[in-house]
């Protein structure tokens, strides 16, 4: 437990956030008041699919205290979208899914903005709905995009139908391999959709000032937010400022252009400022961001001894009705159907296939969690036909230094041997357990994501340093960590430092909190900065010494010579007037070469660069009378390379299982046959509360490697989010003697796996 | 119809005219000017607007403000007292207890009336007293050890 | 126009509800309910939170008086009802959360008459009367009269509730209620159960089986009691009595469960709950709230 009791001691240095989040003086989105603001309601479809006839905006805009009233006729006619541009910020011609907005409304109040929305008076046609995303790619059925050829895309997208993204990973003879198998082993699950669910609900504020807006909105990717909005509204960026207050939460809910060109057009044709804040049920229904429903077939053959010969993999997607940022699911699907482990022989297919369901987008490790929870299962049947131990198994199979992936690209230093090994000590695998008590363990792995970032560090005629950055803080304290950092290479103390961050205008671009990068590339980007400026405060203390650069050391907020500390200027004396300014970006690592061997598809995903590994192992109880599970205890052993801040590293693990706990037990959306969501509120859809939240351990497998981070790092945040349903899973299964093959495992379906077992 | 009032937040009287429907969360936020106290949901599942009402935790979204007049009514503005910082919310700090920190304000409220009513409550006595606070980043781990800390140092 | 007083006596809230003002309060039902757009809420409203002689829990002859603003966690502290009227205890133990219980009142659950109140079951098995007073008058009425369906009462429009009262219980009388819990906080009741039941001599001689959330009002069942009435409360009984009250049932399939796992949840629950009113009448210790204690039972 010593690694526990090292996560449970206090730190001496606090986020530098952290008062203002404590006292109740940081400022929210929501929490912001402009003068002269007004407030924003959407009016949404009225269906899942219907063409629209007419829309009557005039009732609205004769409502005493309405200041604007717009639809997609008010704005350029612009597409927009990640692969594919396939959506308008309002809805044109027709509404394919039910959170689409077809117009928006700014008034005095929000009571007036609500009922002007309300008195918008819309015609529609409806349309068949197509809901099922496995009907949806039938011969003849109803096409959501029908028009689909005629839209943008890139030049790497196969579309067909519905089929928004077609994607193979082909190696070897699966199929003659597959004949060749001592035992070959068949499964296929299904998950239900899920959600993000960040616990601040999305506000956008926007303001004119001449042709310049600036837009204080709830998002992670600030960046992505001011491209789109120039691209829809056909401003410049240059005229475009986003500015993120505080985020309360995200889980990739607040990834992608969200409402801020609405909001925008809006404040434009009211003349004043307008605020957008979200309710609960419009943060689950309106949001283009929610985690995919995916079917999933696995095929694998295998030998006696425990060598896996062939995988075969057919995963069908739901893409929802827009492509947004979430173009790329279907291929990093098919990358977790393979998994970290060693095979010859693969053919992987995936389709992301357009419905008119609630658009689906990156939702932490996206489409990773529900995949492995399939193929982990799959796994498990598989050690079961061969009658050996599935952790056996599993140190048999998975990938080792000098192997070839899937998609051919040759693996350095991975540690997941190294984390199976840790959990399975960890949980104590193989202990007597009562009969309803199980442990499960499963594995996964999540890659780093390469991005261009920039940072600036500059030295304040005193002393202290501003460091600023376009990275975003999400909450993880990944930003909240780089004083600590910086201060390490200059010599100075954290609290020297503040953090100017989220602003557009202040800092250069970055990716945002997205794909756990913001240590990997905005961390690199900002210790090359303040690598610049120890550079160049050797410079000046050698001049100002007399002494060899080489001979002196920056400690204590001084440079000194090496062994003579008395001889010393201090950096505050170095600054002059504040004339030291440090800038970085650090080289970009390159993703491995591979080769997916099919044709189609290839959307950036097809190899994983310095990947995250991971295993867990969940102790469960369940009860077989009601089928209601309570996961007691999760190991974690993660592989993310070198741990630069092991609290925060910690904090993400834990928070990622009791995450994951949900996703295994009780977060699922369900629809109607008409597209509609049956549970958008927090009373059923059931988030983990602390009541329920299982003891979890947590340890580090640090291995250094080529291709990581800033100081052998690699990402944290998302892979905790992908092996605790697997696992989970698995201990249900040892203690029903069945598998259930729908998630989330609620009561029910656990209840009815056991009565179909009896 | 408006109505005259005084609430007493935080030991402050604050005369407010206000819509005899309008939530206690929506009068301390938007009319006196407190928003620490945050909104996460519409029907007291999440926590994030926790408050006290005479040291009792309510959910102030679902509360009318009217009813809190001649009461005491504490928000997150009001824990610290004179001091730079509570125990507790050091505590939140020093054990990684606080990430985005939007429902850490309600996590507040809700672990400070639980300490004025048992000063040493056991985990789970924690656990359940904390469960109408959602949180989705910390996994509720560092927040318990907070809480645990703050006790046994009060 | 929308208005507000806030009552001080009882007098004073009944005249203003006779006036067409609705009570209020803890507000736990009443707000949330006009938040997520079921019902708006009434234009006039009466705050009775602070009228005195609507508080506390006192013991009266040899039963008990709960005032109609006795919260959650006043009944949960209270020592006679955690060990005479132990259902009740676990029932308030559960509802929503520790500010619902320290907000939540008796009386606001009682007259909101949701087929999934947690704490009906035990009102009804203990035999509960509520008092009303109107205009003209108070009266007293069984609880078993009182709801008519999800959301309807016997009471006026002029009524205000004024306490429930609970009759003593015969010497060696134990009682449960247990609830599907998904989680072990802020559930709202799928299905449940209540037994109370009087053991003397190792023979059951009164049983009281109620459903909860599985029927459009919570009720007790007649053929359930029956089954377990005059036996010696062993296993198979048990189990008979459970069969009975969820044949008892009549549930709906929703969002929250379907019908056919509600139905198979009935004996559960019931299963559960008769054991561990037994087990208590036969001084046995199960903690309450006896869901979480019985979870896997």
């Amino acid at each position: 437990m010593t690694d526990t009791d090292t996560a449970s001691a206090p730190t001496a240095f606090l986020r530098p956030d952290g008062k203002e989040k404590v006292t109740g003086s940081g400022r929210y989105t929501a929490d912001l008041t402009l003068t002269g603001q007004t407030y924003a309601k959407f009016r949404y479809a009225d269906y899942a699919h219907a063409r629209i006839l007419s829309i009557d905006t005039t009732k609205a805009k004769a409502l005493p205290g309405v200041v604007a009233v717009i639809t997609q006729d008010d704005l350029p006619d612009v597409r927009f979208g990640g692969f594919v541009q396939d959506r308008t910020l309002f809805a044109k011609d027709v509404v394919r899914f039910e959170g689409e907005i077809v117009a928006g409304v700014a008034a005095l109040t929000p009571e007036i903005a609500a009922q002007a929305a309300a008195m918008i008076e819309v015609e529609y046609e409806p349309l068949p709905v197509v809901s099922d995303f496995l009907a949806a790619m039938e011969p003849g059925a109803t096409l959501v995009h029908p028009d689909l050829e005629s839209y943008g895309k890139d030049e790497n997208i196969v579309a067909s139908g519905n089929t928004m993204a077609y994607h193979t990973i082909v190696k070897g003879d699966a199929d003659a391999a597959m004949a060749g198998a001592d035992v070959v082993v068949k499964g296929r699950y299904v998950s239900d959709s899920s959600q993000g669910v960040p616990i601040e609900p999305r506000a956008v504020l926007a303001q004119w000032q001449g042709d310049q807006v600036t837009i204080w909105s709830s998002t992670q990717v600030p960046y992505a937010a001011r491209a789109g909005v120039a691209q829809t509204l056909e401003v410049p960026e240059a005229n475009v400022r986003i500015v993120v207050p505080l985020l309360g939460g995200g889980f990739g809910a607040k990834c992608d252009l969200h409402f801020e060109a609405q909001v925008a057009a809006l404040a434009r044709a009211a003349k004043r400022p307008v605020k957008l804040v979200f309710s609960r049920r419009e943060e689950f229904v309106a949001i283009a961001q929610r985690r995919e429903g995916i079917v999933m077939e696995f095929e694998t053959g295998v030998t006696r001894d425990g060598r896996l010969v062939s995988r075969r993999s057919k995963l069908v997607l739901d893409k929802g009705a827009y492509c947004g940022e979430g173009g790329f699911l279907g291929q990093m699907a098919a990358m977790h159907a393979c998994g970290p482990y060693q095979i010859d022989n693969i053919f992987v297919e995936s389709h992301l296939n357009y419905t008119n369901n609630q658009p689906s987008g990156s939702v932490r490790a996206p489409t990773a969690p529900q995949v492995c929870w399939g193929l982990e299962q799959h796994m498990d049947e598989v050690a079961r036909a061969i009658d050996m131990d599935p952790v056996e198994l599993r140190r048999r199979t998975l990938i080792e230094a000098g192997a070839e992936g899937p998609t051919r690209q040759i693996f350095e230093e991975v540690g997941i041997k190294q984390t199976l090994e840790r959990a399975v000590e960890m949980i104590g695998y193989g202990r007597d357990l009562p009969d309803d008590e199980a442990i499960g363990v499963a594995v996964g792995w999540w890659p780093c994501m390469p991005a261009p970032s920039g940072a600036y560090v500059h030295v304040n005629g005193d002393g202290s340093g501003t460091i600023v950055t376009g990275a975003q803080e999400n909450g993880s304290g990944a930003v909240m960590a780089m004083p600590m950092f910086v201060a390490e290479e200059l010599g100075m103390r954290p609290e020297d430092f503040t953090l100017l961050y989220q602003d557009t205008a202040a800092a250069n671009w970055d990716m945002g909190s997205c794909g756990s990068q913001t240590t990997f590339n905005s961390g690199r980007a900002i210790l090359a900065a303040a690598a610049d400026v120890r550079e160049q405060l050797l410079d000046a203390a050698a001049q100002e010494l007399e002494v060899d650069r080489e001979d002196l050391e920056l400690a204590e907020g001084a440079v000194r010579v090496k062994g003579s500390p008395e001889r010393s200027v201090t950096i505050a004396d170095l600054a002059g007037a504040g004339t030291i300014h440090g800038k970085g970006s650090g080289d970009v690592p390159e993703v491995p070469a591979g080769d997916t061997g099919g044709c189609v598809g290839r959307l950036g995903n097809e190899t994983f660069l310095t990947p995250q590994l991971i295993t867990q192992a969940a102790h469960v109880k369940v009860d077989r009378a009601t089928g209601v599970v309570r996961v007691l205890k999760v190991a974690a052993a993660h592989d993310s390379g070198m741990i630069l801040n092991r609290m925060g590293a910690d904090g993400q693990v834990i928070g990622g299982i009791v995450m994951g706990v949900g996703l295994a037990l009780s977060e699922g959306t369900m629809l109607d046959d008409q597209g509609h969501q049956r549970n958008p509120a927090l009373l059923d859809y059931k988030l983990v509360t602390c009541a329920d939240a299982p003891q979890i351990e947590v340890d580090w497998i640090q291995i250094p490697t080529s291709g990581a981070g800033p100081r052998g790092s690699k990402g944290v945040g998302e892979p905790p989010q992908v092996p605790t349903a697997a696992a989970i899973a698995n201990a249900i299964t040892k203690v029903l003697g069945t598998q259930v093959r729908q998630l989330p495992m609620t009561p029910e379906r656990v209840w009815s796996a056991t009565q179909a077992a009896e | 119809m408006k109505v005259e009032a005084t609430l007493n937040v935080n030991g402050t009287d604050y005369p407010v005219e206000i819509d005899p429907h309008l939530s206690l969360l929506r009068a301390v936020r938007d009319e006196i000017g407190l928003t620490g106290s945050k909104e996460g949901c519409d029907d007291s599942e999440c926590g994030a607007c926790m408050m006290m009402l005479d040291g009792k935790p309510v959910n102030s979204c679902s509360y009318l403000a009217l009813q809190a007049e001649g009461r005491q009514v504490t928000t997150v503005e009001g824990l610290a007292g004179n001091e730079e910082l509570a125990p507790l919310q050091r505590a939140f700090l020093e054990f990684g207890g606080v990430q985005c920190g939007f429902c850490t304000p309600g996590m507040l409220v809700s672990a400070s009336s639980l300490l004025s009513a048992n000063p040493d409550p056991s985990e789970d006595q924690i656990r359940i007293a904390l469960a109408g606070n959602l949180c989705r980043c910390t996994g509720y781990d560092n927040i318990v050890r907070a809480v645990r800390s703050a006790a046994s140092a009060g | 126009m929308a208005s507000f007083t806030s009552a001080t006596s009882v007098e004073e809230a009944v005249g203003a509800i006779g006036a067409g003002a609705r009570p209020v309060a803890g507000g736990t039902d009443l707000v949330v309910g006009s938040r997520q757009g079921k019902k708006p809420l009434p234009d006039a409203l009466v705050a009775i939170d602070r009228i005195e002689a609507l508080r506390g829990i006192s013991e009266q002859g040899g039963g008990l008086r709960l005032g109609a603003l006795a919260s959650h966690e006043e009944i949960t502290a209270h020592a006679t009802i955690l060990s005479m009227y132990t259902a009740l205890a676990d029932a308030s133990a559960i509802v929503g959360s520790h500010a619902t219980r320290a907000n939540g009142t008796i009386g606001g659950n009682v007259m909101n008459a949701s087929p999934a109140m947690d704490t009906g079951g035990a009102l009804l098995c203990f035999g509960a009367t509520v008092t009303l007073r109107g205009a003209g008058g108070e009266r007293e009425v069984p609880i078993a009269d009182l709801w008519t369906g999800p959301g309807a009462t016997v009471a006026t429009p002029d009524e205000l509730l004024v306490s429930v009262d609970l009759p003593e219980p015969a010497a060696g009388t134990g009682s449960a209620y247990v609830r599907l819990e998904y989680r072990r906080q802020m559930e709202i009741a799928v299905v449940g159960a209540t037994a109370v039941v009087t053991v003397n001599e190792g023979s059951v001689t009164d049983a009281r089986i109620a459903i909860t959330a599985l029927a459009p009002t919570i009720h007790r069942v007649a053929e359930a009691e029956q089954a377990l009435t005059g036996t010696d409360g062993g296993d198979a009984a048990v189990a008979a009595a459970a069969r009975a009250a969820a044949a008892g049932s009549a549930p709906i399939g929703d969002v929250r469960a379907s019908a056919d796992y509600r139905l198979a949840m009935a004996e559960v629950v019931a299963r559960r709950a008769i054991a561990g009113a037994l087990a208590r009448a036969r001084g046995e210790t199960i903690p309450v709230p006896a869901s979480d204690a019985l979870y896997g039972a």
